[in-house]
């Protein structure tokens, strides 16, 4: 389990987090949903030690961050991170070089899944391709769990369900799954946990099947409590 | 082994529990005969696929299946639907009178005597049957 306690970071005289506090099972999708600002980059950023944070801890499986825990995880950063000249199969030969755990068969199969032609270059690639890439080069780790930073953003209906196929797959099956959006109603039934941000707080934090049980609402439903105030 | 034909492009509601809703979706293929006592279907991988739902939730759906008899699971095999004639009949009672249910909670508003409203039954029934029923 991921586990976030207390999180407090000040940028610019801002509280960019407020004393962020959850946890992102094993074997769950756990979504962190708010507006634009929210602080939901910044907490996936937090956890993988890209930016510094005032206070507060976070640990993966019980251990406090380090070079070995952070090879449990995955992250998957809202936009591509190679250069354009590259072609799809040389990025996949510089993950397998620089990251462990790279499982190549995996590869293989999400290049299929996603239909990507491996001699493309990566400045040729459509928004959405673009966004499959991404998630290819994430996956194909075996880590036991995964970080997306909005996968669905910006990107054209048809590659967004191609994209939500995934969390319905054994692609992330007995992984921990943490994502961001500020889109959710494509996620909806996809998801185990709820956890809206506002201003840097956590504001609700839910199972979503229980919420639907025991009040008969959606995860729309209760975004439109939250921000319609 | 399971076709996916009748699988693809189930609308669910987001506001009732998900995995119910799949419960009433297995009850519904049964009665109507799309879904064939003994027959083996789709494991719970499978279906979360198919629906586009959480694997979690196609788990949760299968234990809520198997627990009232709807479904059942042995050792390694694959899960098929239960050859209990009880317990399908019992689906079907239930279906039914879930149906009545919502009728008459819609006609009652109207208000009308319970005489006129069987006759009204009946003729329209026999309406469909006679006159090239659907599904």
């Amino acid at each position: 389990m991921i586990e976030v306690q207390e999180l407090r970071k000040r940028y610019r005289r801002r509280d960019v987090l407020d004393g962020v506090s959850f946890t992102a099972d094993k074997g769950r999708i756990t979504c962190l949903i708010g507006m634009n600002g929210a602080g939901k980059s910044t907490v996936l950023k937090a956890i993988m030690g890209l930016v510094p944070y005032r206070s507060g801890t976070i640990r993966i499986g019980g251990e406090p961050p380090s070079p070995a825990v952070m090879e449990k995880i995955a992250f998957i950063p809202d936009r591509l991170m190679m250069p354009g000249g590259m072609r799809v199969r040389e990025a996949l030969a510089w993950m397998q070089e620089h990251y462990a755990r790279w499982n190549p068969a995996r590869a293989e199969e999400l290049l299929a899944f996603f239909r990507l032609d491996p001699a493309a270059r990566i400045a040729q690639l459509s928004r959405g391709t673009e966004a499959k890439l991404n998630l290819v080069l994430g996956l194909s780790r075996d880590t036991d769990y995964v970080l997306m930073d909005e996968p669905f953003s910006g990107i054209d209906m048809l590659s967004r369900e191609q994209i939500a196929d995934v969390f319905t797959s054994e692609l992330v099956e007995r992984r921990g799954v943490l994502l961001t959006t500020h889109e959710i109603a494509e996620m909806e039934r996809l998801i185990d946990q709820a956890v809206f941000l506002d201003q840097g707080r956590v504001v609700r934090d839910f199972d979503c099947e229980r919420m639907r049980e025991d009040e008969g609402k959606s995860v729309v439903d209760v975004m439109r409590e939250v921000y319609r105030a | 082994m399971t076709n996916e034909e009748g699988w693809k492009d189930v609308a669910f509601n987001s506001r009732d529990p998900v995995y119910l809703q799949v419960v009433r979706l297995f009850m519904e293929k049964l009665v109507t005969g799309r879904l064939a006592a003994g027959q083996v279907i789709p494991s719970r991988r499978e279906l979360a696929s198919l629906l586009k739902i959480n694997p979690n939730t196609a788990q949760k759906a299968y234990k809520e299946m198997e627990e009232r008899r709807l479904i059942v699971t042995e050792g390694n095999a694959p899960s098929r639907v239960t050859e209990d004639a009880g317990v399908l009949r019992g689906i079907r009672a239930a279906l039914v009178e879930e149906a009545a249910d919502e009728f008459i909670a819609a006609v009652r508003r109207i208000g009308m005597p319970a005489d006129e409203l069987i006759e009204l039954v009946r003729r329209k029934y026999d309406e469909r049957q006679g006159g090239g029923a659907h599904d």
